[in-house]
């Protein structure tokens, strides 16, 4: 197990089977999330055009966890409590008074000229107070640059989120990239000294190959094959190519699963596994519901 | 899933824009074809159950550890 940082983490399995977990990776897009789906457009006038805003905000990942959540039922405009999250951005951008008559920085110049996510605030609907008192609901970066306005233009916006997955539009879905690789195995096939073995660890991604110093001599040891990236830039060098055997660990997969944020990754991961349970368990019981001959 | 009653088992997409898949599985010897299917569903499940719970132990046991070093 590896963590860097937050939202990403790279995981390590003994595995046997390759299909199943190209399937898991296939589900991590199907668990839902909550995103911007309808922008109700008061007043906007900056430069950016009403659709182009809409589909900016849509892209926004929303802090709110899904499972809290019901789908929308299809042809309902309204939406109720249990399946919207209604959001709201209303700024204005106006001229500094105190700004300096020579300068030129619009930091300076102008007040309210970067619409950030961080200015979009959660408007909750019917009894949602009720339903999340200690909730926090707003989108996972406050620093996401939305528009650019200049002194007199303004944007009013109410926004509705719904749960949605990823595979009906991209903004839904909770993971960035996830992807897995087999462990590679490196065999050196005969011992290597001095020079060669600094070639060779040059050869490799930093920390594979380690050089130890065996009775004076520099002799090369594969301390780490995971780090390695297999550029095969080992095969390039004449008197280094036989030498070395790089392979792949059958059963060994290392996954890497990287989210937005919306969900932890562990969470995510977990998650999908229950989706792909879910769709063996929908098969099963449509194989015991229709009659077979 | 290797069952030797099993003689052909694979699926081919029928086209791109849709999402429909031809699936086939022969077997020989008067075994409904049903069952390895249901076998094989059942048994994806069990693979599942089992990878949701050995992941879940390992990242209690990571983050108890993790939180040891902080201590």
């Amino acid at each position: 197990m590896g963590e860097n940082g937050h939202s990403s983490w790279v995981f390590c399995w003994h595995v046997f089977q390759l299909s199943t977990y190209a399937d898991l990776i296939s589900c991590l897009p199907e668990v839902p999330t909550m995103a911007v789906e309808k922008v109700f457009v008061y007043n906007n006038t900056s430069i950016v055009q009403d659709e182009i805003l809409a589909h900016r905000l849509g892209l926004i990942p929303i802090r709110a966890d899904p499972r809290l959540f019901e789908y929308r039922n299809q042809g309902d405009e309204e939406g109720t409590e249990i399946d919207t999250l209604q959001f709201q951005l209303k700024i204005k951008c106006s001229r500094n008074p105190q700004a300096a008559k020579e300068s030129s920085d619009p930091n300076e110049l102008y007040f309210n000229h970067k619409v950030y996510s961080k200015h979009m605030t959660w408007v909750p609907l019917g009894n949602q107070t009720d339903l999340f008192p200690d909730a926090d609901f707003r989108p996972v970066h406050d620093d996401i640059l939305i528009a650019l306005l200049r002194p007199g233009q303004e944007i009013d916006v109410l926004m509705h989120c719904v749960k949605g997955i990823g595979k009906d539009h991209a903004k839904f879905s909770p993971v960035a990239t996830a992807s897995y690789r087999l462990l590679p195995d490196i065999t050196l096939l005969q011992p290597i000294e001095d020079e060669a073995a600094e070639m060779l660890q040059k050869c490799f991604s930093p920390g594979v190959i380690e050089i130890q110093n065996i009775k004076g001599k520099k002799v090369a040891r594969v301390a780490n094959a995971r780090l390695d990236t297999f550029s095969r830039e080992v095969f390039r060098h004449e008197g280094l190519k036989n030498l070395v055997r790089l392979a792949r660990v059958r059963n060994h997969y290392i996954f890497s699963v990287e989210s937005t944020g919306i969900l932890p990754p562990d969470v995510l991961v977990s998650e999908a596994i229950k989706i792909l349970m879910g769709k063996c368990q929908r098969f099963l019981n449509e194989l015991d519901s229709v009659p077979m001959e | 899933m290797i069952i030797p009653d099993v003689e052909f088992c694979g699926y081919c997409i029928t086209h791109p824009s849709e999402s429909k898949i031809n699936f086939r599985i022969q077997t020989r010897g008067g075994l409904p074809a049903v069952e390895p299917f249901r076998k094989g569903l059942n048994d994806l499940m069990g693979v599942c159950q089992h990878v949701l719970n050995t992941f879940e132990r390992s990242m209690k046991e990571y983050r108890a550890q993790r939180e040891e070093e902080m201590q």
